[in-house]
């Protein structure tokens, strides 16, 4: 099955490694994400304080690109996701939105008429394609590897679409489907700050430090979220610093442990542009 | 009524504002003036008002008004103001008509113009109907002196109180085996902290004593039918297995009880036994049995009490164990080891890991009692004969049990040792034959004769030689052989005759290479058996594949370790001669297409697959057939083609009364087990036949499957092994006899009867019996079904509480000292599970406490109302903690409701204590380095905080019964959005529904505190005594109506009447349905849906309701 597919900037930028492994374990997979022509960006979190048309005229212009090519669309990040599919949800409670969007959309050339659904790509994975298609595709086991699975804040709350909003499971399945241990881990949805990381480095530190403290004695931890996984990935040098402990935990994204063990080739898993490196564990994993 | 004679006098209300400040009332009344038949148009500013009231009165004396319409609010206000206005003044009061021009206009349009356009159009319409009403009169029903009420805790017990002070008399229907409900639980209450069970429980004991109250305990209303002051209720009075009037509460049946189960009382924090009393108020204060159905009882054919010696075994009371065997069976070492054992495949343990081991405790049981231990019977009271033909496992049991009933017994066996089949069809190495004549010879010393070598030729005779019943269990002992060329050959045999021969000791002659023909159990005993007298090669042929064979797995495999070889898919065409003796078998293979009966393949013989095997011994073991030589003489016996007796499934009988048949003879081939249900079955039927009493009645088979019983799986049950079997290496057994399995140890055995889940809580062990000194328990106490006339009934069923997993960021259950508030409750209480210390789940005692307002409440996750009494019950628990602890609290609110008397005062005392009150809801609980931390916003300083605690207490909100709506449904009574009973006004009538006679008390309509449930309920009780004491109730004559002549019979009303107030009637010839008139409640589905029209409701007619629609368009 083919789905619709905006990666957002992160993804071309940042979290490179996010989107070129996420392609590539779909399409491993037997589906693939095609690219959404023309996509653009979807507001990030910080327009609606500024404008709240503006903060669903953003997004609905993808919805609008999305909806002419007939499919659902699907994102990787989830400040995109959330800004996606808060439209939907805000055009069936809103009744004078519709109109204001119609006019807006309309003056680009576009129309959005309400009816695509807004799916993250974790959701595609775990429940489309499907545990037993994952677990199928494996060609090297990741026995033994103690992954944390964390999920973030924005691909559960507050809509709770498609797992549950305070403990889900859906990366659980995943991690188990690989062969590997989910480490047990209460802060599977705490926050880490989101942009407060750059804005208020205290406060990101702060929440970031305790997410990894918890995370002492697993093998890596995996994310969904490009901003999730920057924030817990590049400030480990000033988070050693504050909780006086040499911090050195791989934080990778979901789609590159699964490609992992689908054997997928290093280019595409792209781990290396990962600000912590692999542990040795998974350097041997990824060699072998 | 003409137009010249109709005189209607019209009245606007303009109800000060409400109507008048929206509708020009004056120009609404000049219209009305015009409208025909109006005589008197007039607008005051109260209707309702006595000068209101008056002015209509006045105006019908002067203008000799019959017709009335006012214009003002909702009829469900002040219609029966008006129409008692109307009466009043000598006019019948149906001859009103209200227009709705607050609710229906003034309220819900702006525009004024608009409204009063439409105040008039809703006058004419109401101008236009009254023309055509027509002059109805109530009528009165009598009132059954008796009030139901339905619910014992505080509320029902207040309510049956005043009702049966009043002299009235009270059935007080409790589900529990005790009332005293929610507030039994309770420690302290606010704002006093008075004991809770010190001022509920004299008002429970007045209730056990009251001569007007009927308590009926551990019982449920299943059925209500009827109307206002002429209910008939259904109630069911659960079995509770110990006679109320002889228990003393002495508590010596719990020390022998096996069984624990968590209590529902202790909220799960301690166990009870299976037998208990609720708690040591009790009211009544007898104990209860607290059992269910067990899957593997059911499952047993005999339906032994397996679960009840399991738990024997587990305590190590193996005399006991093997007593309730035998209670039911005498074979118990037999069918410990030769037992097919289905109760093992529905043995729920497998949902954790293995199932039980029955058989082998069995086994274990039989073999390590006492062997000297007397079996109880029942002293020679009967003069009946009873004959038996055949002393297997059916004929066996059948005497067993009607002899120790009572009768004299005889058994005549034709071979020259009992047993049937478990003598000479069973093999050594399975069931040694000293066990089995131990267990004969039990029977036997108890008085029961066995006459040997005796073979009965003529069953019918039997019933003229003295003895008034016959059971004819003759087993099925004739091998059917096969017809294939050669199979009169020496070293052909049949399996029957090959194992008779061999269990009588004889040798039968077998060469070296040994084939077998079949895949059920004779098959494989018969391999085994040729394997220990010598041959060299062992096969077995099938014609179907390993997993199509009815012999056991376990027996399969052992044949297999023994070195029998199986082969599938074929079947042999011929026998082949050498020196006139088989000298080889020609077979042809087989492949199966569609399923049989059975659900296995039917096996076809594959074309020019033949193929020959050397062998120089065959062993047909391919079905068995009775000897039915004792019945060819006996007409009306009937049996089948197939050459088996047919019997009445249900009771045995033959065709002949007083002959009964029962096992193989009358199935051609089961299991022991079976046979041993046969035999007892039989038995009850011969003791019947006997009595004269009739053979079937209540002994309909209980329609629950095993399988559909569901267990819960205790907390915390750690998966464990079934332990192997011992048995007798391969290498040690094949050339002998000797019995392979050798049985559990005593360790083993307690151990694997400790794994019971004791699916049925009470395993009727029946110790509690042995222990009771009053004698009052007795297990086969029925339900029993009551049917009530009652005149008034009232709802005081209680409440939920919310519970608290379903708010995962509380945690509750992955951290340990996280609680929910009825739990704490226990904690404090004298009588709970700590004796009413406040300690952590290591035994400690906290240092710090948070106490979290609203779970569960003011939240658009779960329930949106506020709970009402919670931040009360959480300042209370706060006091508590503070004097029993001394550790620190916090408590977390969102607002502090403390509105009641006394309620503000004990916050202030409770805040002096040194509690800490933190306004910000708690956000998230969970547990860090050994201890509790909480997550919550201080709003007063504007940020978040954490807390580390030692203990957590969740103030779960009260949520409604989760059988609210099957309670609503029994009762005909509506529920709320949020499942509470629904009340008919929630301003002025809290304690009505809308089902006339039937009230409301207590926190089933809302939650609420004591105070209030105690008012609430004396409400109720007072709406009750007005009905009962009225004596009579008037019902509305808004009922339908049937025009019989109209009516074509086609009864399409009858389905559709919510209330059944339709049936059928008319004569013989011409069938028309009749309308119950007090059972109506003119709600008109049935006048919609008669196809002839020829069903009307009084005061709602066609003409009537055109009249209105066309008044209301005119121009």
């Amino acid at each position: 099955m083919n789905y619709s597919y905006m990666p957002g900037c992160s993804l071309l930028s940042t979290a490179k490694g996010y989107d070129s492994s996420a392609r590539a374990v779909v399409k491993a997979l037997g589906s693939e994400l095609v690219e959404l022509e023309d996509w653009s960006c979807c507001g990030a979190n910080a327009i609606e304080s500024v404008s709240y048309l503006l903060s669903v005229s953003l997004p609905a212009r993808n919805l609008a690109l999305a909806e002419a090519t007939g499919s659902d669309l699907v994102t990787s990040c989830s400040s995109c996701f959330l800004n996606l599919f808060k439209v939907n949800h805000r055009l069936k409670r809103e009744p004078g939105l519709k109109t204001k969007l119609d006019e807006i959309l309309g003056a680009a050339g576009l129309h959005y008429s309400g009816n695509i659904r807004v799916r993250h790509l974790l959701d595609v994975i775990a429940n489309d394609i499907g545990i037993e298609a994952v677990a199928g595709r494996v060609e090297k086991k990741l026995t033994g590897l103690k992954v944390v699975p964390y999920y973030g804040c924005q691909t559960v709350r507050p809509y709770g679409e498609y797992d549950g909003p305070y403990l889900p499971t859906s990366m659980d399945r995943l991690i188990e489907a690989v062969g590997a241990d989910v480490f047990p881990y209460l802060w599977k949805t705490r926050c880490c700050g989101g942009v407060l990381m750059t804005t208020e480095t205290e406060i990101g530190v702060k929440l970031v430090s305790e997410l990894l403290a918890a995370a002492q004695g697993a093998d890596c931890i995996v994310t969904v979220c490009p901003m999730c996984q920057m924030n817990l990935d590049a400030y480990q040098g000033k988070i050693s610093a504050k909780l006086g402990m040499k911090m050195n935990m791989p934080v990778l994204f979901l789609t590159q442990l699964l490609g992992l063990a689908f054997g997928l080739p290093s280019e595409v898993l792209l781990l290396d542009q990962n600000v912590v490196p692999m542990n040795p564990q998974l350097r041997q994993l990824q060699n072998a | 009524m003409s137009e010249s004679t109709t005189k209607v006098g019209v009245y606007i209300c303009q109800c000060g504002i409400n109507i008048g400040a929206v509708v020009d009332c004056e120009a609404v009344k000049n219209h009305a003036a015009t409208l025909p038949n109006v005589a008197v148009a007039r607008q005051y500013q109260f209707m309702c008002s006595e000068p209101g009231q008056e002015m209509i009165k006045k105006d019908i004396r002067e203008f000799g008004l019959n017709r009335v319409v006012v214009a003002s609010c909702s009829p469900r206000m002040h219609e029966p103001t008006f129409q008692a206005v109307l009466k009043d003044a000598g006019i019948n009061p149906y001859f009103f008509e209200m227009a709705n021009i607050r609710e229906h206009c003034s309220w819900v349009t702006r525009d004024h113009v608009e409204a009063t356009e439409k105040a008039k159009r809703l006058v004419q319409g109401a101008v236009a109907r009254v023309f055509w009403q027509e002059p109805l009169e109530s009528r009165e029903v009598p009132v059954t002196p008796s009030a139901l009420v339905v619910g014992g805790g505080i509320a029902g017990i207040q309510a049956a109180l005043n009702i049966a002070d009043a002299g009235y008399h009270v059935y007080l229907v409790e589900s529990d085996a005790s009332i005293g409900g929610r507030m039994a639980q309770l420690d302290k209450t606010f704002p006093t902290l008075d004991c809770s069970a010190c001022i509920l429980t004299p008002k429970m004991v007045l209730v056990g004593r009251h001569p007007n109250i009927t308590l009926l305990s551990y019982s449920e209303v299943i059925g209500v039918s009827g109307y206002v002051g002429n209910f008939k209720v259904k109630v069911k009075k659960k079995p509770r297995y110990v006679e109320l009037g002889k228990c003393t509460g002495c508590d010596e049946c719990t020390k022998v009880c096996p069984v624990e189960v968590p209590s529902e009382f202790d909220m799960g924090l301690k166990n009870r036994k299976a037998i208990y009393r609720p708690f040591a108020q009790a009211i009544p204060s007898a104990f209860v049995i607290d059992k269910k159905k067990s899957p593997c009882k059911i499952t047993c054919p005999a339906h032994i009490h397996v679960q009840g010696y399991i738990a024997l075994i587990a305590q190590g009371k193996i005399n006991e164990a093997l007593d309730l065997i035998r209670e039911q069976i005498p074979l118990a070492s037999v069918c410990g080891r030769v037992c097919t054992h289905p109760c093992e495949d529905e043995c729920k343990r497998r949902e954790v890991d293995e199932p039980i081991a029955i058989a082998a405790l069995k086994r274990f049981a039989a073999d390590n009692a006492d062997p000297d231990r007397p079996i109880k019977m029942g002293a020679l009271t009967k003069k009946q004969k009873v004959a038996v033909v055949g002393s297997g496992p059916a004929g066996l049991s059948c005497a067993y049990d009607l002899f120790r009933n009572g009768y004299r017994v005889t058994v005549y066996e034709a071979m020259p040792m009992a047993g049937g089949m478990l003598a000479v069809g069973i093999p050594e190495y399975r069931l040694p034959k000293g066990i089995l004549n131990r267990e004969i010879d039990a029977v036997k010393k108890l008085g029961v004769e066995i006459r040997l070598n005796t073979k009965i030729e003529d069953a019918g005779a039997l019933l003229k030689e003295g003895y008034r019943a016959v059971f004819m269990a003759v087993g099925a002992h004739k091998g059917n052989g096969m017809e294939i060329p050669g199979k009169d050959l020496k070293g052909a045999y049949d399996a029957i005759d090959f194992l008779r021969e061999t269990n009588l000791g004889r040798r039968v002659a077998i060469g070296k290479k040994v084939a077998v023909i079949g895949g059920g159990n004779s098959a494989i005993d018969a391999a085994r058996v040729a394997v220990r007298e010598g041959a060299e090669s062992v096969q077995v042929f099938y014609r179907r594949q390993r997993q199509d064979m009815t012999a056991m797995t376990a027996e399969i495999e052992a044949a297999e370790a023994e070195g029998v070889n199986l082969n599938f898919l074929t079947t042999p065409a011929r026998l082949l001669e050498k020196n006139r003796k088989v000298g080889g078998m020609e077979c042809v293979r087989m492949e199966l297409k569609e399923l049989d009966a059975s659900g296995r393949g039917t096996p076809y013989p594959v074309k020019d697959s033949e193929y020959i095997t050397e062998i120089d011994t065959v062993i047909f073991a391919i079905g068995q057939t009775p000897d039915l030589s004792l019945i060819t003489n006996v007409k009306g016996i009937t049996t089948t083609r197939q050459g088996i007796v047919v019997v009445d499934p249900a009771t045995l009988e033959t065709g002949i009364a007083g002959i009964f048949a029962g096992g193989d003879m009358s199935w051609g081939g089961g299991t022991v087990i079976e046979a041993i249900a046969a035999g007892k079955r039989a038995a009850v039927s011969i003791d019947r036949f006997l009595q004269g009493i009739d053979l079937k009645e209540g002994r309909e088979e209980d329609p629950l499957r095993a399988r559909d019983i569901q267990v819960t799986i205790p907390a915390g049950t750690k998966e464990a092994p079934r332990p192997p079997m011992p048995e007798l290496k391969v290498a040690d057994r094949c050339s002998n006899y000797r019995e392979i399995r050798l049985g559990f140890t005593r360790e083993m055995a307690i151990a694997e009867a400790e794994r019971c889940l004791s699916c049925a809580v009470c395993s009727e062990c029946r110790q509690c019996e042995v222990a009771c000194q009053p004698k009052c328990i007795n297990h086969d106490m029925k339900e029993e079904i009551l049917e009530l006339d009652i005149g008034s009934i009232l709802l005081a069923t209680g409440h939920d509480f919310f519970h608290a997993p379903s708010l995962p960021q509380y945690n509750y259950g992955r951290f340990p000292n996280i609680i929910e508030s009825m739990e704490f409750e226990r904690l404090c209480s004298g009588s709970g599970p700590t004796g009413g210390k406040v300690t952590l789940a290591n035994g400690k005692t906290p240092e710090s406490v948070a106490i979290i307002h609203c779970v569960g409440s003011r939240d658009s996750h779960s329930n949106s109302y506020c709970s009402r009494l919670c931040c009360m019950h959480a300042m209370k628990q706060a006091h508590l903690v503070k004097e029993r602890t001394g550790a620190q609290v916090y408590e977390l609110y969102i607002d502090i409701r403390a509105s009641g008397k006394g309620y503000e005062e004990f916050y202030e005392k409770v805040q002096r204590e040194g509690v800490l009150f933190i306004r910000g809801r708690g956000a998230e609980v969970v547990g860090q380095g050994g201890q509790l931390v909480v997550k919550a916003e201080e709003t007063g300083l504007g940020r978040p905080i954490t807390l580390p605690v030692d203990m957590v207490i969740l103030s779960t909100g009260m949520i409604a019964r989760k059988n609210s709506a099957g309670v609503a449904s029994i009762f005909h009574i509506t529920r709320d959005q949020h499942g509470f009973f629904m009340e008919a006004h929630p301003k002025l009538k809290p304690f009505h529904t809308n089902t006339d006679g039937i009230f409301l008390a207590g926190t089933c309509q809302a939650p609420r505190d004591i105070p209030d449930t105690v008012a609430h309920a004396s409400a109720a009780a007072a709406e009750v005594l007005s009905l009962l004491a009225r004596g009579k109730v008037a019902i509305e004559p808004l009922t339908a109506q049937v025009n019989p002549e109209r009516c074509s019979g086609c009864r399409v009303c009858i389905a559709l009447c919510p209330y059944q107030a339709i049936s059928l009637g008319g004569t013989e010839n011409q069938k028309t349905v009749e309308v119950n008139e007090v059972l109506c409640k003119g709600c008109g589905v049935c006048v919609a849906a008669c196809p002839a029209g020829a069903i009307t409701t009084r005061h709602f007619t066609d003409r009537q309701i055109l009249a209105q629609i066309e008044g209301v368009l005119a121009r």
